[in-house]
């Protein structure tokens, strides 16, 4: 067995940055990192990031994923080139292959891995467990391959300026018996802060109630639903369905943009969970910053003065 | 679960003068309605903080002498020693949890009409009080300033043998010692008063010869009010106050600081509606600059990082609470355990402030049903006897106030199933709407609690988006059926002032509107001019009003009643909304009941005009506040169409009503109600209260008679 | 017509926590449990299919792996309405493989039209068994549904498929399949207590479990989090500040 086989992800004709995390996520393995990509064209997506070792292109016939097809595709190039690990990103395409090739192929097997390692000959993998309470390292049966999805923002991107070259890799490949048929945009509805992938959230920093039509205007721009915390909810500037707290919503957004939030229990309680949490504070030891992915000590009305002339 | 370090400030003990006190929480004098007449009801309810673990409890304020009567208002007396006795209670209950006791002595001067004692206060000045309009004072001559201050040592004397371990010599909320610094009450040209000096010379006096008397080993704590905004006449920070501190900071063991008048001491005791937490530190954070003893106040604290922030910014030295005691006795004790969630915060509703003011009841609080109940129902907002019929399934229909917290109580005393079932989507009934109104946002902090406790609570399910009927009711499968499907405001103008309705009266029209209507169901408030009529006494006429006259419109608020909203007199909400809709321009038109309603036009006779002349008011919207009516046709088809014997085949031992659907209250009210009938399910007839103790005297006839 | 729903029960962890002796598992005595959300409604899912069908001797069947603790989380689909419920007994943590292993032969015997599995569970967050189950049943399979127009005789079904950013990709699988249901597919309903009580009357079968072969991991360590080691800071002035904001947020919603 050698190396590390990355799938590359990619959605819509577009490369997803989760592919050179996947790269650096596979650096923490040994021996030569291979990424595939399987693609109707797979040459229009540079996968030659520094670490790349080998790129393999796996033409598909079809422009969309379907879970046959891809699985069908990972399995000959498992048999191909034996890899030690198999990486995959934690997506809701590779959900729909991985676990079956996993499955099949008797690999070792976790997702939503956020943590590798190899000692010795052996893969060491961390994830989170009890609702992302707990961290557990896990290890993998000997002599198998080990099939992993890797949590996105978990592994920083690998950069540019690699010089792998690539292979082409052809296979025959099934007819698929779960078949695209077209895409749809998800409507948009009631706010439902719940459901939101992105929540510009507003405290008491903001200061008044005048304030609010800014926000909501600065949260459409961005492409955010606004929420607030509970005093805002208290003054009766927005009503209960907004909040984000205890008391409120629970939510776990791809991104939590708090403004002006100084991170009170309850409301941390509330969306300390999100993917990725991003705090203004002018006061740098608010609690927000212990769960914010990232921060920044900054006036909240002058970063969002810039973020809507950015927009 | 464990303390967060960052609020061990808390908990750090405090030198106050001779006394040690175990940590930074002291529940401040405030009235409950007891005084030393009901002696184990003050108690207990004091009691109760100490066992959620304040560090120190005050008695109300606490009467040096008989000249000192506040009848119809309830305060407590020192006056001999069967009054000692009954305040010694208050002070062992207080001991045995490690806290301090305090009694604030307070001699009211020309504010205590003594319609009991029938003596005659004294002042110093003769001036009618501003706040008890028909009572002068006798004017003091030198011989009374002695008395008086006789009058205080004795009464600190009898403090100490109480057992109580601070004694008050007590000024704020312009009460005597305060009163003479004050130039509005103290028009002396002798050296009581004029200069800063003379006017401060009764009170400094005063705290010397207490200080003489029991100083050695009681600490000596001094109320001070810091800024009566009264301009130049009352007192203020700068001018006389600070001086105040730096002269007697030497004789003081505590400051307990605050601001305002008496006539205004909403401006102290502030509603939510108004102010946010934390209104006085600024004055607070002004006296523990120049003093060198621990400074204490409050400011309607109930989150605890406004807490330590208070303390880590040197604004205070000790939290003083006074409400948020009242809404949860143990709210220290849930901090030292990490509890936050468990905290029942006060929503600054200031109900328990109008019992008080209205003279007699006992204290009430919308968020703690057992606040004043602890001995005369022996209840423990911490603590619930497993039901005896804890074996049986509970449908508790609605969740609103009442329904929330029949469930949550329901399930605290361990009932094997509890479902709360909701129409609408999430719970709070009525609350989900009326904290919308302006300025009531943190009302709605009575839903955030009961969610979050009741979603700890395994055995209790809320089931939202779901009407039950009287089938649906039937066959749910309970043995015991709560209903508390509340009430709505009346649709035809059906008022308590004519006991008819009002012709043309009528909801279903576009232009004449209910408060639910409004709020909860957004239906649209037509055209320009709107006419509120307000039949009902409390909050809703001037909230509405308020609200729609930000919004633009031209509003006209009519009432039957000689003054609008009476009922907010008394939680100290009054002054500030009647500022609100005259800058707002709301017409205010009292004595007038509307004769007939019609789109474009409301037309209404003086209440006092015998010939009943009419006045014809422009109306695009008219808004009926006139008066509630249950929602109990759910109650009516269980009751009077299936009836209790074939609810009893189902396998339905009870079906009560509580709240406003049984008949529409306060929602202090209605949350006792759901209280109550939970705490007392297992009774032998539980639609029927249990008697509560009374405290008072039996006579046996023969006895007392010999 | 019979769906088959593999149900599981959760273990909810407060704010406390201690690990057991030999570290590679939380102390039980800190765990709550509860219906894994996903599959509450999954079985609202079937069920509302089978009222739509309408048809005589239709079933939705409940499946679940654990303990006889599990059955807790079971009665709530039966009270849902679910018609039985079949339990592998097995008490110990297992990996989805391991899972979809035992789960394998109970949904095989069964032959059902559709097999239904949540996304994911709340607890481990895998969201492997039930795309693994479908594999080792021959079934064809939709990851992440949320919605099911099927058409048991023509023998397929259009789903939608719930994509990152919200997009939603139309497909078509044949059936049998098995698809896992994403949360907000439907609104679940709720059982009145006498549906409770009911549920409580039922017999749940309790079957052996399969061989499950080696496990797909074993956990060597379990232990809290490091604090996070804060947050990375942002430096520079406000412009500075927003323009990584917006990089941060154009990654992170591709």
């Amino acid at each position: 067995m050698n190396g590390t086989l990355v799938v590359a992800e990619h959605l819509r004709g577009e490369l997803r940055e989760l592919t050179r995390e996947l790269v650096t996520a596979a650096q923490q393995l040994s021996g030569p990192v291979t990424v595939a990509v399987i693609a109707r064209d797979p040459s229009v997506f540079d996968v030659s990031f520094q670490g790349v070792d080998e790129i393999v292109n796996l033409p598909l016939g079809q422009e969309e994923f379907e879970n046959d097809v891809y699985q069908t595709a990972l399995e000959a190039l498992i048999a191909d080139r034996q890899p030690q690990a198999v990486l995959l990103g934690f997506t809701v395409n590779s959900m729909g292959y991985g676990p079956a090739v996993a499955a099949k192929l008797a690999l070792g097997f976790a997702s939503d891995v956020h943590g590798l390692a190899v000692e010795g000959e052996a893969v060491i993998a961390t994830r989170s467990f009890y609702g992302g309470k707990v961290d557990a390292e896990l290890e993998f049966p000997a002599e198998r391959p080990v099939l992993l999805l890797v949590r996105p923002t978990a592994f920083a991107p690998a950069a540019d300026g690699g010089n792998a070259s690539a292979t082409e890799f052809t296979v025959e490949l099934p007819s698929a018996r779960a078949r695209h048929l077209e895409f749809e945009e998800a409507a948009t509805g009631d706010v439902d802060i719940t459901t939101a992938d992105f929540l510009l959230s507003v405290g008491r920093g903001i200061g008044d109630k005048e304030a609010i039509p800014q926000f909501e205007q600065l949260a459409d721009k961005l492409g955010a639903v606004l929420s607030v915390s509970r005093p805002l909810v208290d003054a009766g500037w927005m009503p209960n369905a907004r909040q984000v707290g205890q008391s409120g919503k629970t939510v776990k957004p791809k991104v939590y943009l708090a403004l002006g939030i100084s991170g009170a229990v309850q409301h941390l309680a509330g969306m300390k969970t999100s993917e990725t949490i991003i705090a203004v504070n002018t006061d740098p030891e608010a609690a927000i910053f212990n769960v914010a992915h990232f921060g920044a000590v900054a006036d909240l009305f002058d970063v969002a003065a810039e973020l809507e002339k950015l927009s | 679960m464990a303390r967060d370090p960052k609020y061990d400030i808390l908990f750090e003990p405090i030198q106050l003068g001779p006394k040690t006190m175990k940590n930074r929480f002291y529940q401040i004098p405030h009235c409950n309605g007891f005084g030393s007449e009901k002696p184990l009801s003050q108690a207990y309810f004091r009691a109760m903080k100490a066992e959620g673990g304040y560090g120190a409890c005050c008695t109300e304020y606490c009467s040096i002498s008989p000249e000192s009567d506040d009848t119809h208002r309830v305060s407590a007396r020192l006056w001999d020693d069967d009054d000692i006795k009954n305040l010694s209670v208050m002070c062992e209950m207080l001991h045995e949890h490690g806290a301090l006791a305090a009694a604030e002595l307070w001699y009211g001067g020309p504010h205590a009409p003594c319609m009991e004692s029938r003596c005659v206060p004294r002042g110093p000045s003769q001036i009618p009080s501003d706040f008890e309009y028909l009572t002068y004072p006798k004017e003091m001559d030198k011989d009374d300033i002695r008395q008086v201050q006789q009058l205080y040592v004795d009464a600190a004397k009898r403090a100490r043998e109480a057992g109580f371990d601070i004694v008050y010599v007590y000024g704020s909320h312009a009460y005597l010692p305060q009163q003479f610094l004050t130039p509005y009450y103290n028009k002396r040209t002798d050296e009581y008063g004029g200069s800063f000096e003379n006017r401060a010379r009764f009170w400094r006096e005063t705290i010397e010869q207490v200080r003489e008397a029991v100083g050695d080993d009681t600490a000596i704590a001094v109320r001070m009010s810091t800024d009566m905004f009264m301009g130049e006449s009352g007192t203020q920070l700068e001018r006389d106050c600070l001086p105040f501190v730096e002269l007697v900071d030497d004789i003081v063991d505590v400051w307990d600081i605050n601001v305002s008048g008496i006539s205004e001491w909403g401006e102290d005791a502030t509603p939510s509606r108004f102010y946010p937490s934390g209104r006085m530190l600024p004055w607070q954070e002004a006296v523990k600059k120049i003093s060198k003893k621990p400074v204490l106040g409050v400011g309607r604290f109930t989150n605890p990082d406004l807490m330590i922030e208070a303390i880590n910014e040197g604004k205070l030295d000790i939290i003083a609470t006074c409400r948020p005691s009242i809404s949860d006795p143990w709210l220290p004790r849930k901090i030292d355990e990490g509890r936050l969630d468990d905290i029942r915060e006060c929503i600054g509703c200031n109900i328990c402030i109008s019992r008080w003011e209205i003279g007699g009841p006992p204290l009430i609080c919308t968020q703690n049903a057992t606040a004043g109940e602890e001995y005369r129902r022996g209840w423990h907002p911490e603590k619930f006897d497993p039901a005896e019929n804890a074996d049986n399934d509970v449908l508790v229909v609605g969740a609103g106030p009442a329904g929330m917290e029949c469930a949550m109580i329901l399930g605290k005393r361990g009932m094997r199933r509890v479902h709360l079932v909701e129409a609408d989507d999430d719970m709070g009934g009525i609350m989900r709407w009326i904290p919308q109104l302006p300025g009531l946002g943190e009302w709605a902090r009575l839903v955030n609690y009961r969610k979050i406790q009741i979603d700890k609570l395994r055995n209790v399910e809320f089931v939202p988006g779901t009407t039950l009927d009287a089938n649906g009711v039937k066959e749910y499968g309970a043995e015991i059926v709560v209903i508390a499907t509340g009430a709505h405001w009346a649709t035809d103008g059906l008022n308590g002032c004519t006991h008819d309705t009002i012709p043309g009266a009528d909801a279903a029209q576009p232009w004449c509107l209910t408060p639910e209507q409004i709020m909860r169901d957004g239906k649209d408030v037509p055209g320009n001019s709107v006419v509120i009529v307000d039949n009902d006494g409390y909050f809703m006429g001037v909230s509405l009003a308020e609200k729609l006259a930000s919004e633009g419109k031209k509003v006209t608020l009519m009432t039957h009643l000689g003054n609008i909203a009476p009922y907010m007199h008394f939680t100290l909400e009054a002054p500030n909304q009647h500022r609100k809709l005259h800058r707002l321009g709301v017409e205010i038109v009292p004595y007038h009941i509307p004769s007939r309603v019609e789109q474009g036009s409301v037309t209404a006779t003086h209440v006092y005009d015998e010939e009943g002349h009419e006045q014809t008011w422009e109306a695009d919207a008219v808004v009926l506040i006139t008066q509630r009516r249950s929602d109990e046709a759910l109650y009516r088809e269980l009751k009077d169409r299936i009836g209790f014997d074939a609810l009893g085949e189902e396998g339905i031992s009870g079906c009560y009503r509580i709240g406003d659907c049984e008949a529409p209250r306060l929602i202090a009210d209605c949350v006792f109600s759901g209280h109550r009938l939970a705490r007392e399910i297992d009774s032998e007839n539980p639609e029927v209260p249990k008697p509560f103790i009374r405290e008072r005297r039996v006579i046996e006839r023969e006895l007392a008679l010999a | 017509m019979k769906i088959v729903v593999c149900v599981k029960q959760v273990a909810v962890l407060g704010d406390e926590v201690e690990f057991t002796a030999d570290a590679r598992d939380v102390d039980p005595d800190y765990l709550d449990f509860a219906l894994n959300e996903w599959d509450s409604y999954a079985t609202e899912e079937a069920l509302r299919i089978q009222e739509g069908l309408g048809g005589e001797g239709d079933e939705v069947v409940v499946v679940s792996v654990g303990d006889a603790q599990v059955e807790v989380a079971m009665r709530r689909c039966l009270a849902m309405g679910a018609d039985r419920a079949i339990r592998v007994d097995y008490s110990r943590p297992a990996d989805p493989i391991t899972v979809a292993r035992l789960l394998a032969p109970v949904a095989q015997r069964e032959s059902p039209d559709l097999v239904f599995c949540g996304v994911q569970s709340s607890d481990a967050v895998q969201a492997a068994t039930g795309t693994a189950l479908a594999e080792l049943l021959g079934l064809p399979r939709v990851a992440v549904v949320t919605r099911i127009e099927w058409d048991p005789s023509a023998g397929r079904a259009t789903v939608r498929r719930e994509l990152e950013g919200g997009l939603l990709d139309l497909t078509e699988v044949d059936t049998p399949a098995l698809l896992t249901i994403q949360t907000g597919i439907n609104q679940p309903r709720y059982a009145n207590l006498r549906a409770i009580k009911q549920a409580e009357q039922k017999q749940i079968e309790v079957v052996s479990p399969a061989e499950q072969g080696e496990p797909a991991y074993r956990v060597r360590r379990m232990f809290a989090p490091p604090k996070g080691e804060g947050a990375q800071i942002l430096a520079g002035g406000p412009a500075d500040i927003a323009r990584r904001i917006r990089e941060i947020v154009e990654e992170r919603l591709k």
